[in-house]
């Protein structure tokens, strides 16, 4: 008993080391965002310091970082507004199909998941060029529409198998026609999937920087590639940048807050990077 | 019941996929064909002449190989990493839900912000990285300006990242072996490292295959850490194969070369996924 309890607080104190030391990166940004650049730059570097928000307020007010993240918000919600009500009405007709003709689909669906994204931003940008829609709010929408599906789709699709198909004959008996089996029968049922799924698609869109590098311009730019920009820029900005950079992980930490439960399901079918 | 009027609910998605994804797939296979170059807009077909080209382009080559080192380097540090870790997790009693929690952390921010963070580890002089080393009498390497370092310093970046997403999927899957298996061999008295390797790990097989997969697969398209890290530099060190065709697309502006670099790439991702499909499917609802 006693040797048991010793292996487990030696296993207990490894794991929190690697935990430790993968936080690192973070915590040192942190840190950095509420350092004075004199204390920023000093070697050995500084951990005992006054702190300051000054930073975190001049990027996100004085230099304006709160625009970036309005066409942020916006691009992706109505990404997942589109994606998750398109993607639930096919996920629920693939379910209910016959095995064979829904293998092809998921197949399908599989493949242009693992389509490089580089292979589809040249003619999103040559087409984008074309009709006019570099820098607006519709090219980025549809763009991240098409590359959110194949997931939204395998994703809600593991929720409606759960559905008894019981449920759908009773329906029809009652006389039921097919779209109130979808949204009497079906989507009550797989509510709390719909919240789990427009979630993991919202941190994909909110997360998604190839697209957005080459189809937004200055009045759609979103945060990642505004922090990319500022980021790579001179290190005198360091304090600026680091706080930027926190400011636009905090919203995650509350994401992954609400879908700890969830984590695994969403991850696996590919979330969070696409 | 009619089962013909289900495909009715797929029609929504299927028009946004056949014309925002698959009608501009065609487009892209078009633009491959043609000596395209959008700067001065002139452009004439040349059929599979951007193909010929590319075959005997040195830095086609120098960049796939780049693309498949540091593919296969971070792929394997993950899973190695990861599986340990896992175990760890699988074995220990208490806190297990916290600590995995703060583990993913890293996996779940931004890339294009997880990659400033260890930028900010690694930049020379003034990261954490060399003023620790500086501040202990040792004098640091340049960690993204020499080619061997930046390369090194691209497998941790992507390790950082996507070592928390093995070792979530990895947990998980420990934790479905059947107990009654790890009883039996306990019985007979199997050491620990013994149970992982000889009883679990074959028994989650089919989810390694398919995690080690997926895990390649997007390891080989890998873009926005090398982006923000090194931009492919020092020189074209870091060059990987996206970062090449997006050099040629964005930069050099020749659409066409780089349409059929994108349709190069897809090739060789699609001979992927097929094994992938074949090993993962061949056991029916085996994963997942």
């Amino acid at each position: 008993m006693q040797r048991r309890l010793q292996t487990q607080l030696a296993l207990f104190a490894g794991l929190c080391g690697f935990a430790a030391v993968n936080l690192v990166p973070i915590i040192w940004t942190v840190l950095t965002s509420i350092k004075q650049p004199v204390d920023a730059f000093s070697i050995p570097p500084k951990l005992i310091f006054a702190p300051t928000l000054e930073f975190h307020y001049q990027v996100w007010v004085e230099k304006q970082f709160w625009r970036f993240l309005i066409n942020s918000v916006i691009i992706s919600v109505c990404t997942v507004c589109i994606s998750v009500s398109i993607g639930t009405m096919a996920a629920y007709g693939i379910s209910r199909m016959r095995s064979v003709a829904s293998r092809g689909m998921l197949f399908g669906l599989l493949v242009m998941r693992m389509f490089p994204h580089i292979l589809l931003a040249i003619p999103f940008f040559v087409l984008a060029h074309f009709l006019n829609l570099i820098n607006t709010y519709t090219a980025m929408v549809l763009a991240l529409t098409a590359i959110n599906q194949p997931f939204t789709i395998w994703l809600m699709r593991s929720f409606f198998l759960d559905v008894p198909g019981e449920l759908y004959e009773a329906a029809v008996i009652d006389g039921a026609n097919a779209w109130q089996v979808f949204a009497r029968v079906a989507l009550p049922i797989v509510r709390p999937g719909l919240w789990v799924t427009a979630l993991f698609s919202l941190l994909l869109s909110y997360n998604e920087f190839l697209f957005a590098l080459i189809l937004t311009g200055p009045d759609t730019k979103t945060l990642p590639v505004a922090i990319a920009e500022y980021g790579a820029e001179d290190i005198s900005y360091w304090s600026l940048s680091a706080a930027a950079a926190i400011g636009i992980m905090l919203p995650i930490v509350a994401f992954m807050m609400m879908l700890q439960r969830h984590l695994v399901r969403g991850v696996a079918f590919g979330a969070v990077k696409g | 019941m009619p089962t013909e009027r289900w495909w009715l609910f797929l029609l929504p998605s299927g028009l946004i996929l056949s014309s925002v994804m698959l009608y501009p797939l065609a487009y892209a296979f078009y633009l491959s064909l043609l000596n395209y170059d959008l700067g001065s807009g002139s452009h004439a077909f040349i059929g599979l002449g951007n193909y010929a080209t590319l075959l005997t382009d040195q830095r086609f080559w120098s960049s796939l190989g780049q693309t498949l080192l540091i593919a296969v380097a971070a792929v394997g540090l993950e899973f190695c990493l990861g599986l340990t870790i896992a175990y760890g997790l699988y074995r220990l009693t208490f806190g297990v839900r916290t600590l995995n929690l703060l583990m993913f952390l890293p996996h779940i921010i931004t890339p294009v912000v997880a990659a400033l963070f260890l930028r900010w580890i690694f930049v020379g002089r003034w990261g954490l990285l060399s003023s620790i080393l500086i501040s202990i009498g040792i004098f640091p390497p340049d960690w993204l300006g020499s080619p061997n370092w930046a390369r090194l310093t691209v497998v941790l970046a992507d390790s950082w990242q996507f070592t928390p997403f093995m070792i979530l999927v990895l947990y998980a899957g420990l934790n479905t072996v059947d107990q009654s298996q790890i009883e039996a061999a306990q019985i007979d008295g199997i050491g620990i490292w013994g149970l992982l390797f000889r009883i679990m790990m074959p028994a989650i097989k089919p989810l390694i295959v398919f995690v080690l997969a997926v895990r390649f697969m997007d390891a080989f398209r890998i873009f926005d850490t090398i982006y923000v890290l090194t931009s492919g530099g020092p020189g074209t060190a870091t060059e990987t194969i996206t970062m090449y065709t997006y050099a040629l697309a964005f930069r050099l502006l020749e659409i066409g070369k780089a349409s059929a670099l994108g349709v190069l790439i897809l090739i060789i991702l699609a001979t992927l996924t097929g094994l992938l499909i074949a090993v993962a499917y061949r056991r029916e609802r085996g994963v997942l």
